[in-house]
């Protein structure tokens, strides 16, 4: 199956929406209808019927590590579900469902690489040491914590604990980048994007930094994975207040055809997006 | 993270367009630059205030927010003010010595000791400031706080012999905050706010002196691994409007932008209150080291800021007044019994 994407983002940085979550999970039960229902949902031009089935999947999926609580891969794609379907919900909802998400690619990355397992605890220091020495090989589950995390933290925005480990996050990313920049059709790279335009530059931001991983990850998805410019377009764009870039970046998505293999679902949504910025463009700028 | 969270700390502005071609009956757009991402909390309050202001003025006053830094630091937008590009910004109250140098009250050192001091006395001197800042040409509103500053260091502080050591990083333009970090026999490393992460992974400096909820959203906390328990001073920011643009305002359309912007910076204000309690407590709980100050050392601390507040009042940075209205104040609160 083609590499999955992100979704949406929201104000800060993520909301995404893994969907190969659903394609993992089923293929713990059978593959081929895995591979049929993973290709239908990517696929998909209908989003709110995407939204309303995807609680099934989540009940499916705890009941299965209910029997299974040690199987990496599913929780694996229980963390991806979990996240993906938060950027759905708000509140005390959401904290819940990246909560679980965050828990899950944990426990996935501690089954896989026992260093992953105090990972969370460690004093920074201690945190890029053991960061630094984590290998390629395990390039699944460090996106994944990595991923669960950003949303983690954004679904409790409103919790200094949570602010407090966004530095830790930008170094995992950073690892991520670096074992394999490419992964998730650069997925490392539109993360570390938004990642780096959580702040302007008068306050120790680093957009133009951000500006950069914006653009490898529209050059790795080839142009095709239209939400990389809807949030290249809301957290640089508006940034650093510049409305010939935000408004050329959404046009363009608007312009593309949304049908692109794995990707349709995604794009359907960052067209709706898109519009929804343009139409307060003027108003903002 | 929450928009309160930094807006005490840094700062906005607003900039005014629509230049005094037309009268006070006509609309006008006044355009506000924040350093503030757009983002945060406080962001989304400031635009539903303007909005408000917009209908209950049936559209004579409008605001453009200009958010992220576009405009330039705090400094920079008081420049564009300065020439007339800009009309005002919010920014931090250490920006604005040269209107009023006795803003500078609340940053003292070591003055206030807890917050309900804080409260007791800005209840009694928010409005002298702000009308210092009228009288010379700033109309502000409700002040908003940034909070006390914490010494945040490598190495734990418990004496004044031992921050005497530290390299302290000061604001880069900040005079004053040198100035005193001096006074303490510590030496001042002067950087802008971009560069002070990269000061602390490189140990260019050792220490910041700062709310926690700065330290926080920059995530300087991830490069020191003590907080002294000491408020060292209590810092604002404010939202400040050229007077002259703020007068070509019709009378009743001034009393209407004071009432709601007073009313969303109070909610700010309050706001920033409790994250600053919470920040605190994060720090803690993120491997920071609490370390109570050597309390029989504590008296020299405090001589040692007496003597720089009486070094600023003979360098006419501060007058007199303002120090005795201050101590003034703090002695009834603790009179009362209700302070320490």
């Amino acid at each position: 199956m083609k590499s999955p994407r992100i979704f949406k983002c929201l104000v800060v940085v993520t909301g995404l929406f893994w969907l190969q979550g659903c394609a993992s999970l089923i293929s713990n039960v059978t593959s081929g209808l895995a591979e049929d229902l993973s290709s239908t949902i990517l696929n998909s031009q209908d989003v709110e019927t995407v939204r309303e089935g995807i609680p099934a999947y989540l009940l499916m999926i705890d009941s299965f590590l209910h029997g299974s609580p040690d199987n990496a891969d599913l929780l694996l794609a229980a963390s991806r579900l979990n996240g993906a379907f938060s950027v759905f919900t708000k509140g005390a909802r959401s904290k819940l469902l990246t909560t679980k998400s965050l828990d899950y690619a944990f426990r996935a990355g501690c089954l896989t690489n026992s260093d992953l397992c105090q990972l969370r605890e460690l004093k920074f220091s201690e945190f890029q040491t053991e960061v630094d020495g984590l290998d390629e090989r395990d390039v699944d589950v460090v996106y994944a914590v990595a991923v669960g995390w950003t949303s983690w933290i954004q679904a409790h925005s409103d919790d200094w604990n949570a602010i407090a480990q966004l530095g830790k996050v930008k170094y995992l990313m950073a690892r991520v980048i670096e074992m394999n920049e490419s992964y998730d059709n650069g997925g490392p790279h539109l993360y570390m994007g938004g990642l780096e335009t959580v702040l302007p530059a008068s306050m120790g931001g680093n957009p133009e930094a951000g500006k950069m991983h914006f653009e490898r990850a529209i050059a790795l998805s080839e142009g095709q994975f239209l939400m990389t410019k809807v949030i290249y377009a809301q957290n640089y764009a508006r940034l650093i207040f510049d409305k010939e870039l935000h408004d050329r970046l959404l046009n363009e998505v608007l312009a593309a055809d949304p049908v692109a293999l794995d990707m349709t679902l995604t794009n359907m949504v960052a067209r709706e997006q898109a519009a929804t910025l343009l139409a307060d463009s003027d108003d903002y700028f | 993270m929450r928009i309160s969270t930094l807006s005490g700390w840094l700062a906005a502005g607003l900039l005014f367009v629509g230049m005094s071609l037309a009268g006070p009956a006509l609309a006008k757009t006044y355009k506000i630059a924040t350093v503030s991402p757009d983002g945060l909390g406080w962001m989304k309050q400031l635009r539903a205030a303007a909005k408000d202001v917009e209908v209950r003025t049936e559209g004579r006053v409008k605001f453009k927010i200009y958010p992220g830094g576009v405009q330039g630091d705090d400094f920079t937008v008081l420049r564009k003010m300065r020439i007339g590009q800009l009309h005002g910004g919010m920014v931090a109250s250490s920006s604005l010595t040269r209107f009023y140098p006795d803003l500078q009250i609340y940053s003292l050192p070591l003055q206030f000791r807890d917050n309900d001091e804080v409260d007791f006395v800005r209840k009694r001197m928010d409005s002298t400031i702000q009308q210092g800042l009228r009288d010379n040409g700033l109309e502000t509103f409700h002040l908003t706080e940034t909070g006390f500053a914490y010494m945040l260091s490598q190495a734990p502080v418990t004496t004044l012999a031992e921050m005497q050591g530290l390299k302290v990083w000061v604001p880069d333009g900040d005079p004053i905050a040198a100035h005193i970090i001096e006074s303490f026999g510590v030496s001042p490393i002067p950087l802008y706010l971009t560069d002070v992460l990269a000061g602390l992974q490189t140990g260019l400096i050792d220490a910041v002196a700062v709310p926690p909820l700065v330290a926080l959203a920059l995530q300087w906390h991830n490069h020191v691994s003590h907080m002294t328990d000491l408020p060292l001073m209590y810092t604002y920011s404010m939202l400040a409007l050229d007077k002259k643009a703020f007068g070509s305002m019709s009378e009743v359309d001034q009393v209407i932008v004071h009432e709601v912007m007073d009313a969303v910076f109070m909610e700010i204000d309050a706001a920033n209150r409790a994250d600053n309690v919470k920040a605190y407590e994060a720090l803690l709980s993120q491997d920071i080291e609490r370390v109570e100050p050597d309390l029989t050392g504590l008296d020299s601390w405090r001589a040692q800021a007496d003597e720089t507040i009486e070094g600023l009042v003979a360098s006419d940075d501060l007058s007199q007044q303002s120090v005795d209205t201050l101590r003034k104040n703090l002695l009834e609160f603790r009179a009362n019994g209700a302070g320490h």
